[in-house]
């Protein structure tokens, strides 16, 4: 099952909101002196520099198909590698498979393996190392089993060829391969003598050279990488939770790339000399649901009241400082799955004649299940509090830690809930679990034997532009009726020195450095 | 103190130290048992099935009676096993001995911070009573208790690291690995402990002078015609000292236990984020873990300044 967006908005949220009303306008010390050039911990293999990172948390483990923390997999990604992977588009390219066929019945898909390949402890990459990794999720029925659900079977056909069995036509199985580091080919000794949790053996860029807990990870370039030795030496990773901090350290040139930022800071970092701030709407996207097994809510009119009543332009201001994009449905606007609708404008006369249409007798109270690990469920809370305050409806705020919020949430205790989804790069990601009947994460309990239909159909189809409709229809159906209240996609923030070249900052928020350099140091 | 008596002072001591460390074992262990919540069910969070609960509650030893559980966690702790990290996997105790550098570099720095202000600070403006420099260390040390740490510890990144450009503004280097590297780091952070902890002590001790120096044997000594020097020195200072070890002995126990906000303003690994971290995770073997090893901070501490005090005043015995 798949987990709301990872734990990176937590620390760095609740300690960068007291402390990050902090001004550091005052101070552009581009020119400071670096003391701290030493600081770099590892040496490259090569000459070349080491980039200094400071990331927003510490990872809570390093074996990627174990963990679900976003501090991990911005280190994993340069560590690992999956058969394929997104390019910046977010379409799926060649990675440690070179090739691939699939049958014409649909059900066989054939991957060509890279060859020459080696692990960072200089063992060879095979179709073992494949039929390993994936049979491991699998079986173990690790948290990204699900991706294989339509997966039969997977064969070592000779040294280079894996054959995956599905056991009907699965248009996005290269997405649910290569889409993030979750999926990445793992080595079986490593595995088995445990190590993969503190000291990973990958196939990746940056082979892992030291992790001190709490402190720091370190990557050295790996020379045999298949895609060309990197253009640093290695990678210096620092866990800096606190925004202001890691602003100060790499204004002051003691870190060369950071994404512990808050959003109020970014207009005047933007400012800033000698540094790049990189933006970029992410597949994120964040959502009301109200519970439809307690009345009102299971009529789709009372939900659409809702809808009408809320405030959104106000939200996105509160919670973002004007940051994210406003988004109707779930899929951010410059993916090739988005469909425009944009229904919902503010209407509070429009949302009473529904609430009468559902029949609804007010005051009523409406229950909102918020967490304090997200911050911005609170604030939102408040919004629509005030929001919905002329319609006669109350709503009690209800904040809990993220464990129990995720206990009630399972449990149905909640009238309204607001939660992010870390979006991944199929619409079928987008829609299925949330919304099917038999959907996983369907919390809500939303139900549409027509919307079932497309979601099925959209699983199977293989025709692109036919696959498109399908996903249209059921998005604006699921908004219609309200099954989601989809409020806005949040965006992927970082930045860094200027000396840093060739880095994007990615919708996906894969934070790749294997092919940037450090001028000027 | 003959020998003998020290020894059993110390034994004594040490024997009162070890029934409270029980005591606090058999709270931190309810604790975890009464939380609402199951801490199972909470671990678990989306991947919830009921086989995977049965699986994980039996291999955490939760489906077995809470006093065998309470003995067998008694017993491992003893022999330094504290259980494994829910979250990462590791044993606790490796992890909590990994952060102890950073904390203890960290306490050291700011209480001899602390103290190289505080002492000098608190003693003048106890023997200068009602004097301008009086009210201006009065002043100063409310202002300092006044100031929160996070907010010193931005405005040292702000003027000291990124103004000034003399020392980083975060991040931690092991002492062993590099000493300069390492002073160059602790101090932002120790400053910021040890100037709030500064604040607090020098009220402690102005007031423990004053109390000294208004007792009758001082009185006693003026009146006797000693020097203001000898007065000072032997007898309101000397006195003093009982407070003054209690203060930095308190002082010294809450610094070690874990400073969070300045720690997670500096980026400094050390215990304070580690239990903010597994709090928030909901990690409770490293929880227990880690308010285990501070309760044993404590207790150290207290033995320490407990001798201290027979040192200091050989009237003192353990009562």
């Amino acid at each position: 099952m798949r987990r709301p967006p990872a734990r990176r908005a937590l620390t760095a949220g609740v300690a960068g909101a007291a402390a990050g009303m902090l001004l550091l306008s005052a101070c552009s010390a581009g020119e400071s002196v670096d003391l701290d050039g030493s600081d770099g911990g590892a040496t490259g293999a090569s000459d070349l520099p080491v980039l200094r990172a400071a990331i927003a948390g510490e990872p809570d483990q390093l074996d990627p198909q174990s963990t679900s923390s976003y501090f991990a997999f911005q280190v994993l990604e340069n560590v690992f590698d999956t058969l394929v992977e997104p390019d910046e588009n977010l379409e799926m390219q060649p990675a440690l498979a070179e090739s691939w066929e699939v049958s014409d019945d649909q059900l066989t898909w054939t991957f060509h393996l890279r060859d020459g390949v080696t692990f960072h402890d200089g063992s060879d990459f095979t179709a073992e190392d494949v039929v390993y990794s994936y049979d491991r999720i699998i079986d173990e029925e690790l948290s990204n089993a699900w991706k294989f659900a339509s997966v039969t079977d997977v064969e070592a056909v000779d040294d280079l060829t894996v054959d995956i069995t599905v056991s009907q036509p699965t248009p996005n199985l290269l997405s649910n391969l290569g889409g993030f580091k979750g999926m990445a080919i793992v080595e079986q000794a490593n595995v088995e003598s445990g190590d993969i949790t503190t000291a990973p053996v990958g196939t990746g860029p940056f082979s892992l050279a030291s992790y001190s807990p709490g402190e720091s990870i370190d990557l050295v370039a790996n020379p045999d990488y298949w895609g060309g030795e990197p253009g640093v030496g290695g990678v210096h990773f620092t866990f800096v939770s606190e925004g202001s901090t890691a602003i100060a350290a790499l204004q002051n040139g003691e870190i060369d790339w950071t994404d512990s930022i808050p959003a109020q800071q970014l207009e005047q970092l933007q400012g800033a000399d000698g540094v790049e701030v990189g933006t970029s709407p992410s597949n994120d996207y964040w959502y009301l649901a109200l519970n439809e097994a307690h009345a009102p809510w299971d009529s789709v009119a009372a939900r659409q009241a809702v809808a009408y009543a809320i405030d959104r332009e106000s939200i996105l201001q509160a919670v973002s400082y004007g940051t994210a994009q406003e988004n109707q449905l779930a899929i951010p606007e410059d993916s090739v799955w988005y469909t425009e609708y944009d229904e919902y404008d503010l209407d509070l006369d429009r949302a009473r004649e529904l609430l009468a249409e559902a029949g609804v007798t007010t005051p009523l109270t409406l229950n909102f299940l918020a967490t304090s690990d997200y911050p911005e469920t609170v604030t939102a809370a408040q919004i629509i509090a005030s929001n919905l305050e002329p319609l006669g409806i109350t709503v009690d705020i209800r904040t809990v830690d993220f464990a129990t919020w995720l206990d009630e949430q399972n449990t149905g205790s909640f009238d309204l809930l607001m939660m992010g989804w870390l979006g991944n790069i199929d619409p079928d990601d987008f829609y299925y679990a949330q919304h099917h009947s038999d959907g996983g994460s369907n919390a809500q309990g939303y139900s549409n034997p027509e919307v079932d239909a497309l979601l099925d159909a959209g699983r199977v189809e293989t025709d692109t532009d036919a696959r498109q409709e399908l996903y249209a229809q059921a998005a604006t159906t699921i908004a219609d009726e309200a099954s989601y209240i989809y409020l806005y996609n949040p965006s992927v923030i970082q930045a860094w020195s200027t000396d840093l070249q060739d880095y994007t900052a990615r919708s996906d928020r894969a934070i790749r450095f294997r092919d940037v350099t450090l001028a000027g140091s | 103190m003959t020998g003998s008596g020290a020894l059993r002072f110390l034994a004594r001591r040490v024997l009162h130290s070890a029934v409270v460390l029980l005591g606090v074992m058999v709270v931190v262990f309810a604790l975890v048992h009464l939380v609402p919540g199951d801490p199972v069910r909470i671990a678990l969070g989306t991947r919830y099935t009921e086989e995977s609960y049965q699986a994980l509650r039996a291999a955490s030893g939760l489906d077995r009676p809470l006093l065998e559980q309470f003995v067998s966690y008694v017993g491992h702790a003893l022999t330094g096993d504290l259980g494994v990290s829910f979250r990462s996997g590791e044993p606790v105790t490796t992890t909590l001995l990994q952060r102890l550098p950073a904390t203890v570099s960290l306490a050291v720095v700011g209480l001899l911070i602390a103290l190289a202000i505080s002492l000098p600070a608190g003693i003048w403006s106890g023997l200068h009573e009602g004097r301008v420099s009086d009210a201006v260390v009065r002043v100063t040390s409310q202002a300092g208790v006044s100031v929160p740490d996070f907010w010193l510890g931005q405005m040292l990144i702000l003027v000291v690291a990124m103004t000034l450009g003399l020392l980083p503004t975060s991040g931690y280097v092991a002492l062993s690995q590099d000493p300069a590297g390492w002073a160059r780091h602790v101090l932002l952070p120790g400053l910021t402990v040890g100037l709030v902890a500064a604040a607090i002590m020098t009220r402690y001790i102005r007031t423990a002078v004053l109390e000294v120096a208004h007792a009758g044997h001082v009185r006693t000594a003026r009146s006797k015609g000693l020097s203001p020097r000898v007065v000072t020195g032997r007898h309101v200072v000397r006195n003093a000292m009982i407070p003054i070890l209690t203060i930095t002995g308190i002082q010294l126990a809450t610094i070690l236990g874990g400073v969070i906000v300045v720690e997670v303003v500096f980026a400094w690994p050390g215990l304070g984020r580690l239990v903010f971290d597994a709090v928030a995770a909901r990690d409770y073997a490293l929880v227990q873990g880690a308010v285990l090893l501070i309760a044993v901070l404590f207790l150290v501490v207290n033995l320490v300044v407990d001798v201290l005090y027979s040192v200091v005043d050989p009237r003192i015995r353990l009562s």
